[in-house]
């Protein structure tokens, strides 16, 4: 069964088209990235799928069914604009997010004990909002988007904010949750992550789906296609314009994105002969990122 | 359902715990309470203790008029002067002498005050009190009186007419005010208006102060985001909803709370000054059941009607500052019913009152006013109740359809015509 499915949805505001079209579907159980540039139409399509707006054209199903006030309970939601009542303590406003979303106060307020405690926060259960650090805070909107134990959870930029040990914590979590079943959309500009957690994506640039599927697939669809050279010494040898159609510099490595049917080793024979020392010379499949610049910088962009 | 209870609920519990709702609610009630109280105590004390007065008489025929005239009690029991000491028409330096001990006596706190009554009073020369404290004008007040009757008496009977004899002839006559109602007659002392005035006062701060708090309320979850998590936990018009009836209890828990005080001080308050001060009074304007009642169906409507401009003005705009800007032409709207006061109180049946009474932003003040003042017809009152109803139901639903676009909108205002494709998206 899949999760999430939107089938030709178009949301129109005044003359702006946010979304055209989109079809989209989430497998039940899958890790999903929804990738796009900014105003690309995420954080719509998301809207969307929690019947925060209706769409125009097209319809939503969740778990195979139409959006109603009771599968709304199933959404657990972390936005990307972080907020909660500034003024109110810690416990109360878990406790009333967890019961918006269908608990009773009194599991709403174990569960939420039990989270503060995991997510190194139990001694702030009687704070004020206001009192907490950012990145607490951030915790603190995990948790209330997690609390109702939601089949379908959608991230929105998780880990912004977060210092690594918090984001290793927010990551363990998530997989967590996922081998427990749950379906995690995660929303994000951040392609290293993608790469890593999902397994399956959606691009979409101007309102429109520009690439979607199994990320391995995607990334075997190109085939290996880039170099990844570690040098030191001039990057002259790269300036092959026959064979590489772009490079990507990061410092002492450089993916290189090589031109159909044009051969590796010439552009090895062009360092070697240049006096550059070479410690690391392999073929990959393009990275995300990449694709990701190709796909939304394109012709048809 | 549950979920709109939840939100009321947070509205509430958030609200009646912050220590400017604990103090504004029973600020108030403490403020009538020494409104009965202060004036009893000062009372008490201006005059619980009996004044010891000489008195040096140069006429020599005053003395007893003053006497009977200074005759009065202290609340009490114990009289108000005791004259410890009288000295009738002394020689020149034995008055000297006299003086000097008397005064004395004064400062040595033995006595009080001492009163010199010239010999030639009667033809304008003044009497002198001497005291250490001059400032006690309800002591120089009650001297000067008796003093001027004593006086008067003398010269009516230097001509042969007695006292009372011109006191049954120039005695003035009394006007009694009544108020007729249907349910019967009760004296009039100012208090119908007193009443009024302060009715409508309570229920205009409530209406203000609540429909702002809705209108930050909204402002607060939409500058914060968790408008965010909320519209995707429940529909934003029961958020819209929750938030109305959440706010409005708390203004009608205060309501309540002032209104019940107050008809408990109309009701009580002599007995109240008494147990400070007994024999203090205190006016009666017991509150009209009938009258609490109109008063809690008007604000009700009144709040809901005024909430939902708020609320719309909360979710259209994008920070406090702007909000503030923006409301102003509903704080004015709603200022004028106050303002408009002096028309109802001249005559609450005048066909500008009745006018204004059926004008659905006036309606809830002036309705409160006029069923105070003098109750109108029954259908007068229903009608308005009717207009204020279905202008509340279109501006809820109109407000409830901004609102769920608009707190979702950052940045520009919206235009009027933004506005207006706003109330028709889906």
């Amino acid at each position: 069964m899949d999760a999430v499915v939107l089938e030709s949805v178009t949301k129109r505001f005044n003359s702006v088209t946010a979304v055209s079209g989109l079809d989209l579907r989430v497998r039940e159980g899958a890790l999903f990235g929804l990738l796009g540039p900014n105003g690309a139409g995420k954080t719509t399509s998301l809207r969307m799928m929690m019947r925060v707006l209706i769409p125009d054209e097209g319809s939503v199903r969740i778990f195979d069914q139409p959006l109603s006030d009771r599968n709304q309970d199933l959404i657990g939601y972390l936005p990307e604009e972080r907020g909660l009542y500034p003024r109110m303590q810690v416990r109360r406003v878990l406790i009333f997010l967890g019961a918006l979303k269908g608990l009773s106060e009194a599991e709403a307020e174990r569960r939420a004990l039990q989270w503060l405690e995991r997510l190194e926060l139990g001694k702030w259960a009687d704070k004020r909002i206001n009192d907490l650090s950012k990145g607490m805070q951030q915790k603190v909107q995990f948790i209330a988007a997690v609390l109702h134990r939601p089949p379908l959870l959608i991230l929105d930029e998780p880990f912004t904010g977060l210092d690594p040990l918090n984001a290793a914590l927010i990551k363990d979590i998530m997989l967590e949750l996922r081998e427990q079943g749950a379906t995690i959309i995660l929303s994000t500009h951040r392609m290293e992550q993608v790469e890593m957690m999902c397994d399956s994506i959606c691009l979409i640039h101007q309102g429109r789906k520009v690439l979607d599927g199994d990320l391995q697939a995607i990334k075997r669809s190109y085939g290996k296609n880039t170099l990844r050279i570690q040098y030191s010494g001039d990057d002259d040898f790269l300036n092959l314009p026959e064979l590489i159609e772009s490079a990507n510099h990061f410092g002492a490595i450089v993916d290189v994105r090589l031109r159909p049917g044009a051969d590796p080793q010439e552009i090895l024979k062009a360092a070697v002969a240049r006096g550059v020392r070479i410690t690391r010379f392999e073929l990959i499949e393009p990275p995300l990122n990449d694709i990701f610049i190709e796909k939304v910088s394109g012709p048809n962009a | 359902m549950r979920k709109i209870w939840l939100v009321v609920k947070r509205e509430y519990l958030t609200r009646v715990r912050t220590k400017g709702f604990i103090f504004g609610t029973f600020a108030v009630p403490l403020i009538m309470l020494a409104m009965v109280i202060v004036p009893a105590l000062l009372l008490a004390r201006q005059a619980s203790r009996t004044m010891k007065l000489a008195v040096i008489d140069g006429t020599g025929n005053l003395y007893s008029a003053l006497a009977q005239g200074l005759d009065r009690k202290l609340p009490n029991g114990q009289p108000a002067y005791r004259i410890v000491r009288r000295v009738d028409s002394p020689s020149p330096p034995d008055q000297q002498k006299l003086r000097e001990e008397l005064r004395a006596q004064v400062n040595r706190e033995e006595l009080d005050g001492i009163l010199f009554i010239p010999t030639k009073i009667l033809e304008g020369e003044a009497a002198v009190l001497h005291t250490r404290n001059p400032g006690d004008f309800g002591t120089s007040n009650s001297i000067q009186r008796a003093l001027d009757d004593a006086a008067t008496a003398q010269r009516l009977k230097a001509r042969g007419v007695e006292v009372e004899d011109v006191r049954a002839l120039v005695g003035g006559v009394k006007l009694t005010l009544v108020k007729v109602t249907e349910e019967g007659e009760v004296v009039e002392r100012g208090q119908t208006i007193i009443l009024a005035i302060a009715l409508m006062f309570f229920l205009y701060m409530t209406i203000f102060v609540y429909g702002l708090a809705t209108m930050q309320s909204v402002q607060e979850e939409k500058n914060t985001r968790v408008v965010e998590i909320l519209v995707s936990s429940l529909r934003p018009t029961h958020l819209l909803w929750g938030k109305l009836l959440g706010v409005g209890a708390v203004g009608f828990t205060q309501l309540g709370v002032w209104l019940t005080a107050g008809a408990l001080l109309g009701t009580y308050g002599a007995v109240v000054a008494g147990m400070f001060r007994p024999g203090a009074s205190f006016p009666r304007f017991p509150i009209p059941i009938h009258i609490m009642g109109f008063l809690a169906v008007f604000f009700v409507i009144g709040y809901f009607l005024y909430a939902s401009l708020y609320a719309a003005i909360g979710a259209m705009v994008s920070s406090t500052e702007e909000s503030q800007q923006v409301s102003a032409p509903i704080n004015i709207l709603l200022g004028f019913s106050p303002a408009l006061l002096g028309v109802i109180i001249r005559n609450p049946n005048s066909p500008l009152a009745v006018a204004l009474s059926m004008i659905p932003f006036f309606s809830p003040v002036h309705m409160v006013l006029r069923i105070t003042l003098q109750t109108p017809p029954l259908w007068q009152i229903l009608l308005s109740i009717l207009i204020i109803l279905t202008t509340t139901s279109g501006l809820v639903y109109l407000s409830a359809r901004i609102y769920r676009v608009g707190i979702l909108m950052y940045g520009k205002r919206p235009s009027l015509v933004e506005l207006s494709r706003w109330l028709r998206y889906m």
